[in-house]
């Protein structure tokens, strides 16, 4: 009993030392309990499947921001995992029979193949030529899809898949609770040594290499967990709407990932998933005016990054942040000392 | 069967050289991905096709008006979108692709999905070898010699073309020699445009207009760009009848494959890529600072 | 500047909230939702019928429910299913959980519309499709009839009976050939979009070709969205067909008719050419698509049964053109689920689905009753043949699209000849006869 207590405690403690100081934080913790405890104030099925597709996303946004945000590959091309993961979870399910909690690990485990197959190739080229090139293999794979119809269903996809649970809101909690464990699995491997490689070989790669890091290592691993990833989305999707098809595969796809990304800000995790929180219900609001949907889209990215060329999120967080000019802490732009160094913050 | 294959890649690869040339002229010298280079060249098909069916005048008139119109509709978007955030890369390739789909959504909303059609400047075909071949893909044939003909002067032996060229090699030093880079950005930029714009209206009667027509072309253009090597016009030109070649083949000698033409062709780039990382003719950029 | 930036932020989060706490209108009527790529020809003909169908009852003061008179009110739903599928799902969703529809007709894309059949499977609500073809729409029904009973397909009849009727037309026109051509073997080419729906078409027409004695000399696969086709036809030229069978359904239809008319290659194109349906054909071809035959369900002076006229004519004097199959939301609305609801007085979904499936009744496409499979099991099919649907045969003639076929068409041995009032001959390109006189 004491021990409960002295922990939970300890709980309330880190909470007002640790995450009530930063505003950032606070709308973290804040977006983790809006929306795991959204069922709970409406039952409302579209309004849960506009999460569930954005909580999906979100998971796809950030492992291309894994990839490209942090190492600097520039992978147009990550359709090809989201497809590739859906594809597979969806053959195991059709033709094997495992159930959905086996066949979206398994089908994310495709994807890092197919994460490898892409990496290895692109290791000898740079920034646009790799840009360029990543795009070219979701096509590739698409025209296989469509020349082996009988295994891949053609353009009509593998349909009939089983469901992820019963209720919409069992679908929507194992979203969710995904998104949240997989994002925060990838914030740390951001956050640890492998992350500061990451950083590093973005920045200079020919510094990493002679420090001593074999960087072709760093550069296909960055390839693989992406992959992986990104293909838990693809399984998760091809699962809630019941149907894996060619549509997972379009250049349009792989190009909305780099458009959330990049609008949410790059070499963040949480840039990308916030930006498909705002975009995608935005994109789902704009229907009031079905023909001027996809243009008024277009022109909120064009504003968006005019005036806020970093991100929109990074530019939140500066509004609302500022670092110490001492200790590079992070600090709320309102005070007038640093929490940690107090030397004035101007 | 050889002689259909190497007419139909000439005439293939002819259409994307223009495109190529104009999308590797913006990238060498402003280091700037125009996804939106395509989406253009369907603009300019579009005023050609409104001044064409729905104002009456001949091809030629509608291609006269159409070039500087789009022309114009670069440099305005240039100014307006791209230039103030040119040093964030990322951020320009998103806008880019913005400003496309902006340009096939206007298109939609002006001329909805349906499919039309520009008459050919010349109508009627001709016979060669006893294959078949259009007028018109004659003169994209014709005209993709005459504007690398064209491209080659204003690079070689103009003053313009020198500002062009050191540009591209090296931004700041450029800028320190005395040229104002910005400036020759911009223009660069209004030659590229021009280039989708004329691409547009030869190319145009072969293919049927609509408000997605930009994508395919956008995939092949890079495929070719890419190959060729970025920064490379003469890159770019052989590689674009390189990919031809390749379609052509795909379709004559798998017929029930012809739907794999774009895949064969990007697998040819990817193991070009493979043994040279460069493209055919690039040039290997050092790391810019 | 600042403050500019600061109230965008503030405009999205505002966005972002409304977009949440949207409430939804109820009503007392009764709520059909239509659901189609809106943007596109297909959508605007699943719109267009529906708006003439809501009007129609709506001007005769409502539907009967029972004791009491409903009017119909239309909830339209863009699925924007050619661009993407979430949209599509996300539409449906819409209808059912937002705007609570008791109804939905539409749909296009088969890839599409089995994401949006199970959706609304899920919300018990009846489906009628009018546009996807795809068989295994219906087998569903047949194997999970509790689940899928809801579902009934409104146009076209499946791809079997789309095949079979294809292949008709071309021994007819094959037979022409033969005729006044004085050909010995007539030979087809057979081009088709890459596409799952042509697979097995290819299949039949390489088995059922030699056994009707015609020559099958190839068979190519140009992908969807070709605008150039130059290549095939040149291979296709070297093989010199008499007829070239046709498997479109997207804008390669029109490259392929403009290109083979400008290189007036002496072969007749017959099949089917979903894009030559449509009235803007002649344009987009520039005229070169002369002579070019395909299936279709509607043309301008023919009549199948005493409703057609009546229909045809009020939709090309509203909307400007004939009506494409996707319009056959207006039978969907006014011939099978209105009578339905007037028979039985009640809007409650499992009553309506047994009254439906046993219906045999007359709509402007010919006369529709519901196939049993093998086993006995309701599939909600179309059923095909002479005093049913068998769609017709439509072939442009210089700037004008015509009905062709059926024209005296025997269907089975001793089966009395069927023609349709307002059919036409068919006309072999002058070249051709050129070629071959």
């Amino acid at each position: 009993m004491d021990l409960i207590r002295y922990y939970i405690r300890q709980l309330f403690n880190i909470i007002k030392t640790e995450v009530f100081i930063l505003p950032s934080r606070m709308i973290v913790l804040l977006f983790f309990i809006t929306i795991l405890g959204l069922p709970l104030i409406t039952n409302d099925p579209y309004l849960l499947r506009i999460l569930i597709l954005a909580s999906i996303f979100a998971i796809f946004a950030a492992s291309w921001d894994l990839l490209s945000g942090f190492t600097g590959q520039m992978n147009f091309g990550h359709a090809l995992f989201f497809g590739v993961g859906a594809y597979s979870a969806a053959m195991l399910n059709q033709h094997v029979h495992i159930p959905p909690w086996g066949s979206i690990p398994l089908g994310a485990l495709g994807a890092v193949l197919a994460g490898l197959i892409v990496g290895i190739p692109c290791l000898r080229l740079r920034g646009t030529y790799l840009a360029l090139t990543t795009l070219a293999f979701p096509i590739i794979l698409m025209g296989i899809v469509f020349a082996i119809p009988h295994i891949t269903g053609g353009e009509l996809g593998i349909s009939g898949l089983d469901r992820l649970a019963r209720s919409r809101v069992v679908n929507y909690y194992i979203a969710v609770l995904v998104m949240l464990v997989l994002c925060t699995i990838m914030w740390k491997i951001t956050d640890s040594n492998i992350g500061i490689i990451f950083h590093a070989i973005r920045e200079d790669e020919v510094a990493v290499r002679a420090s001593g890091i074999n960087t072709t290592r760093y550069k296909l691993l960055a390839f693989c967990l992406s992959g992986f990833f990104a293909g838990m989305a693809g399984g998760l999707y091809a699962h809630f709407m019941r149907i894996a098809d060619p549509s997972t595969l379009e250049v349009s796809m792989s190009f909305q990932v780099v458009i959330w990304s990049v609008f949410g800000g790059v070499v963040t995790i949480w840039g990308p998933v916030g930006a498909v929180f705002v975009l995608f219900p935005l994109l789902e609001f704009f229907r009031f005016w079905p023909e001027f949907r996809m243009l008024l889209f277009a022109i909120v990215i064009l504003l968006i990054l005019l005036f806020m060329p970093q991100g929109l999120l990074p530019w939140i967080r500066d509004k609302i942040e500022s670092e110490c000019p001492r200790c590079k802490i992070r600090n709320v732009a309102t005070r007038k000392n640093c929490r940690i160094c107090d030397t004035s913050m101007h | 069967m050889i002689l259909d294959i190497i007419i139909t890649s000439l005439i293939n690869g002819s259409t994307y050289a223009l495109l190529a040339i104009g999308f590797s002229l913006i990238f060498g010298v402003a280091r700037i991905v125009n996804i939106a280079h395509t989406a253009f060249f369907m603009v300019a098909s579009y005023c050609i096709y409104m001044i064409t069916r729905k104002l009456g005048y001949h091809p030629i008139v509608g291609m006269l008006v159409a070039i500087p119109l789009i022309t114009l509709l670069g440099l305005i978007c240039y100014k307006l979108f791209i230039d103030p955030i040119r040093e964030h890369e990322a951020a320009v390739l998103i806008s880019t692709i913005a400003l496309a789909i902006a340009f096939q959504e206007i298109m939609l909303l002006i001329f909805t999905g349906d499919y039309l059609s520009v008459p050919a400047l010349i109508q009627g075909y001709f016979t060669v070898f006893g294959a078949k071949v259009f007028y018109q893909q004659l003169i994209t044939f014709i005209a993709a010699l005459v504007i690398l003909g064209a491209l080659r002067l204003l690079l070689m032996k103009t003053k313009l073309g020198l500002a062009i060229r050191s540009t591209a090699q090296d931004r700041e030093v450029a800028n320190l020699m005395g040229m104002n880079e910005s400036r020759v950005a911009m223009i660069t930029m209004g030659i590229s445009v021009a280039l989708a714009g004329f691409t547009g209206a030869v190319v145009v009667p072969l293919t049927t207009v609509n408000p997605f027509m930009w994508l395919h072309p956008l995939i092949m253009m890079m495929a070719v760009v890419v190959l060729g090597g970025l920064g490379s016009i003469k890159g770019s030109f052989f590689a674009a009848y390189i990919l031809g070649f390749a379609e052509a083949a795909v379709v004559f000698l798998i017929p029930m494959g012809a739907f794999l033409k774009g895949s064969v062709a990007l697998s040819v780039m990817i193991l070009v890529l493979l043994i040279r990382p460069e493209g055919l003719f690039g040039v290997a950029f050092e790391e810019e600072r | 500047m600042k403050n500019l930036k600061s109230s965008l932020v503030i405009i999205l989060a505002f966005f972002l909230i409304v977009t949440f706490c949207f409430p939804a209108w109820g009503a007392k009527t009764i709520k059909i939702g239509v659901i189609g790529p809106m943007q596109f020809v297909q959508g605007k003909g699943h719109w267009n019928g529906a708006v003439m169908a809501a009007e129609e009852i709506n001007a005769k003061g409502g539907v009967k429910v029972g004791d009491k008179r409903m009017k119909i009110e239309l909830v339209k739903a863009d699925s924007n299913e050619f661009l993407s599928m979430t949209d599509a799902t996300n539409a449906m969703e819409l209808l059912m959980a937002r705007h609570k529809v008791d109804f939905v007709v539409g749909g296009f894309r088969s890839e599409a519309v089995f994401a949006m059949q199970d959706i609304a499977m899920d919300y018990k609500k009846i489906f009628i499709g009018t546009g996807a073809s795809h068989s295994k729409l219906c087998l569903r029904v047949a194997e999970d009839y509790d689940r899928y009973k809801y579902w009934f397909r409104g146009t076209p009849f499946n791809e079997k009976f789309l095949g079979k009727t294809a292949f008709i037309q071309l021994a007819t026109v094959g037979a022409i050939l033969k005729k006044s051509l004085n050909i010995p073997k007539v030979k087809v080419a057979v081009v088709a979009e890459k596409a799952m729906w042509v697979e097995g078409m290819i299949a039949a027409a390489k088995g059922f070709l030699p056994k009707m004695g015609m020559e099958v000399v190839g068979v190519w696969q140009p992908s969807q969205a070709a605008t150039d086709v130059t290549a095939e036809l040149s291979a296709i030229q070297r093989a010199e067909p008499h007829v070239i069978f046709t498997i479109f359904s997207a804008s390669v239809g029109i490259s392929f008719a403009k290109q083979a008319g400008e290189l007036k290659i002496p072969a007749v194109l017959t099949g089917i050419n979903v894009e030559a349906q449509k009235d803007g054909f002649w344009e987009a071809t520039q005229g070169k698509g002369n002579y070019v035959t395909t299936m279709n369900t509607y043309a301008r002076g023919v009549e199948t049964n005493e409703f057609t006229k009546p229909f045809v004519d009020r939709y090309i004097k509203r909307f400007g053109e004939v009506p494409p199959y996707t319009a056959d939301t207006y039978s969907a609305i006014v011939y099978t689920l209105v009578p339905a609801i007037e028979m039985t007085g009640t809007l409650d979904a499992d009553r309506l689905v047994k009254v439906m499936e046993v219906r045999e009744f007359k709509t402007p496409g010919g006369k529709v009753s519901y196939l049993k499979d093998k086993q006995g099991r309701p599939l909600h099919e179309l059923k095909w043949g002479p005093g049913y649907l068998t769609s017709l045969g439509v072939q442009w003639q210089d700037g004008k699209l015509v009905g062709v076929w059926p024209n005296k068409w025997v269907a089975a041995k001793g089966a009395p000849e069927v023609t349709y009032k307002g059919i036409v001959p068919f006309k072999i390109p002058p070249w051709m006869i050129e070629k071959y006189k």
